[in-house]
């Protein structure tokens, strides 16, 4: 029983980084309707640009918020320059989506060489702002610790957050807008390129969390080809796929779900099959609901 | 070329003629060229599994490297457990991976654009790793799979490499012949119809649950058929052999090969052979650094598959086509 809760908790805190993932990929998805690989790249790179604050201010809390900055930057410039000009070069009504992939699967290709030309060898440090070891319960030391309560915080402010922009302000309004209707929002006086770019940003932003947060929750340290990154751009897909790929909600749920069945596998199972049970997951899911959890069959949602 | 029909003929004589290039070729090369000449005959058959799934039949495949895993492993275990002849365990591992490919393709008929594309992509993370579950496949070291020398009747000089090449390059010509066959049947037609329109393609007669299936389990038999020919250049089968990065880059072919025509499936498969060459090259030259030559080779080809995707999105042999109908 001690053994299980400790299991679900490593199971939600890394379920949680998943989520934040996902909402990185799905809001990509509803603004402009592109699977964005390059997602992964961008978190990698601001979270160099964090571990590097990092070195220099010596806070945490300063280095976190420039590198979720930085990462809106970088992803509103990838938009900007690379995704507008080919998605308007093959036109809206164009229902392909492998060429968008290959592009960002291309982005993503160049983003790493370019930090591993950077930074080569060298490795970005982030070291856990508070302690990991976890507390002592009744004599046993648990897996809840002050980063896991920090990283479920940190999360949870986010999501907070992002439900309050997406629900109660202009900006959130004219983002639900802009991805349900584009042609009625352009003639209702909304700028939807703009609003893409916005998008774009906020998902940059989440994906930076995202990607400080997996460091610190797992080694510490990040590299250029960071198999914690794979794995944080793989599930963090896999998550919002399983969630339905249009909503927030299903995007925190399918993150969280993969996060403790992973765990729980993990542990009672065996690593090796940790991935292939991702796989099964998955495939579960949308043999039941091939829309993903929270998914509109044909329908797009606002 | 819209005022002359491209008959069988035509098609035969081009494919004999790259034969003999492929022959003259193997005379004329050493053991590391017939080795990179083996492996675009690896990537050839695999692009061309890519080709056929994606450009033909609309569904996205992120996870090709599974398949091609599949394949290396039956043929491996059927080797080890039968000592079957390489062919067989060729002609095996293709039938196996179809067969994956229909139960497969049987849940992927009812995904679509991301759907598709994550559990795909899943599957290339997660298949391989299973080898290191169960005993059979020999865990991380994998298991071996020996294609065996040359006959001693082609002399003493014929190379292990040299070998591989003829087999691969042979195995690629029987493939590509079947699938550019294929395209121009009744299958491929029923394909192109349900990839351009669903609704009418159904209203035309076709099933279009059926139809999907049929294009997956070809298409991974044909990817089964690549997985024993890499198998067979490593003379190993190891999950190693199978990571995300080698379905990413059969993507990558596929797209500068043009995804929309099998024609171009050459361009792609030697450019991912050749270029890790020139950019070591180029690495070397410039400054001799190491850290150079080992990105160099992921920023050309990544830069390549943004060109190509902004420039000639339906790859070059359309862009050229489309440029001399003008």
């Amino acid at each position: 029983m001690f053994q299980f809760i400790n299991t679900l908790l490593i199971g939600v805190t890394a379920g949680s980084i998943y989520s934040l993932m996902a909402i990185a990929i799905v809001l990509v998805w509803r603004s402009t309707r592109v699977v964005n690989f390059a997602a992964g790249g961008l978190a990698l790179a601001s979270s160099f640009v964090g571990a590097a604050i990092l070195e220099k201010s010596g806070s945490f809390w300063i280095a976190l918020p420039v590198a979720m900055l930085a990462g809106a930057v970088f992803s509103a410039f990838i938009e900007y320059f690379f995704l507008r000009p080919l998605l308007n070069r093959s036109g809206e009504k164009n229902q392909e989506i492998f060429l968008p992939i290959i592009a960002t699967l291309g982005l993503l290709g160049i983003i790493k060489a370019v930090l591993n030309f950077i930074y080569g060898d060298r490795i970005g440090v982030i070291p856990p702002p508070l302690s990991d070891k976890g507390f002592i319960v009744s004599g046993e030391s648990i897996a809840l610790s002050p980063l896991r309560i920090l990283i479920l915080g940190i999360v949870l402010l986010l999501m907070i957050v992002l439900t309050i922009v997406f629900q109660r302000t202009n900006l959130g309004l004219s983002l639900r807008a802009a991805s349900f209707a584009p042609e009625i929002s352009r003639l209702a006086g909304i700028r939807v390129d703009l609003i893409r770019t916005a998008g774009w940003a906020i998902s940059g932003a989440a994906g930076a969390t995202a990607g400080i947060l997996q460091t610190t929750n797992g080694s510490g340290s990040i590299a250029p080809e960071s198999f914690e990154f794979s794995l944080l751009l793989v599930f963090g897909f896999v998550a919002a796929v399983i969630g339905g790929i249009e909503s927030l909600v299903g995007a925190v749920l399918g993150g969280l779900t993969l996060g403790i069945i992973l765990a729980i596998i993990l542990m009672y199972v065996g690593g090796s099959l940790v991935f292939f049970a991702a796989f099964l997951i998955l495939i579960l899911v949308l043999l039941v609901r091939p829309q993903g959890i929270i998914g509109v069959k044909g329908g797009r949602r606002a | 070329m819209h005022n002359r029909q491209i008959t069988n003929r035509h098609r035969f004589i081009g494919f004999a003629l790259i034969a003999l290039v492929v022959y003259i070729l193997s005379n004329i090369v050493d053991e590391w060229r017939s080795y990179q000449g083996a492996t675009v005959a690896v990537y050839v058959v695999a692009i061309a599994s890519v080709i056929l799934l994606t450009g033909y039949s609309g569904q996205i495949s992120l996870g090709h490297g599974a398949l091609l895993a599949v394949g290396a492993y039956s043929a491996a275990l059927t080797q080890i457990y039968l000592h079957a002849p390489v062919w067989i365990c060729f002609v095996i591992a293709v039938l196996t991976t179809a067969l994956f490919g229909a139960i497969l393709g049987t849940a992927a008929a009812r995904l679509s654009g991301p759907y598709l594309a994550g559990t795909t992509l899943a599957l290339a993370v997660g298949l391989p790793s299973i080898a290191n579950q169960f005993s059979i496949f020999g865990g991380e070291q994998g298991i071996s799979f020996d294609a065996g020398w040359p006959p001693l009747s082609f002399g003493e000089n014929f190379t292990q490499y040299k070998w591989f090449f003829w087999i691969g390059s042979l195995a690629a010509l029987i493939a590509m012949w079947w699938v550019q066959n294929i395209l121009r049947s009744r299958y491929g037609r029923s394909w192109r119809a349900v990839k351009s329109n669903e609704v009418a393609a159904e209203l035309a007669g076709i099933n279009i649950g059926r139809s999907k299936v049929l294009a997956f389990t070809i298409s991974s038999g044909i990817a089964g058929l690549a997985g024993a020919l890499l198998a067979m250049t490593m003379n190993n089968v190891s999950p190693s052999a199978f990571p995300l990065a080698l379905s990413f880059s059969i993507a990558t072919g596929a797209i500068l090969s043009g995804v929309n025509t099998l024609g171009g499936v050459m361009i792609g498969s030697v450019a991912l052979v050749a270029i890790p060459e020139i950019a070591s090259s180029i690495a070397d030259r410039w400054s001799g650094s190491e850290n150079l030559a080992t990105l160099l080779p992921e920023f050309i080809v990544s830069a390549l598959l943004i060109l190509t995707v902004f420039l000639a999105p339906k790859g070059p042999i359309e862009k050229l086509r489309s440029r001399h109908s003008k």
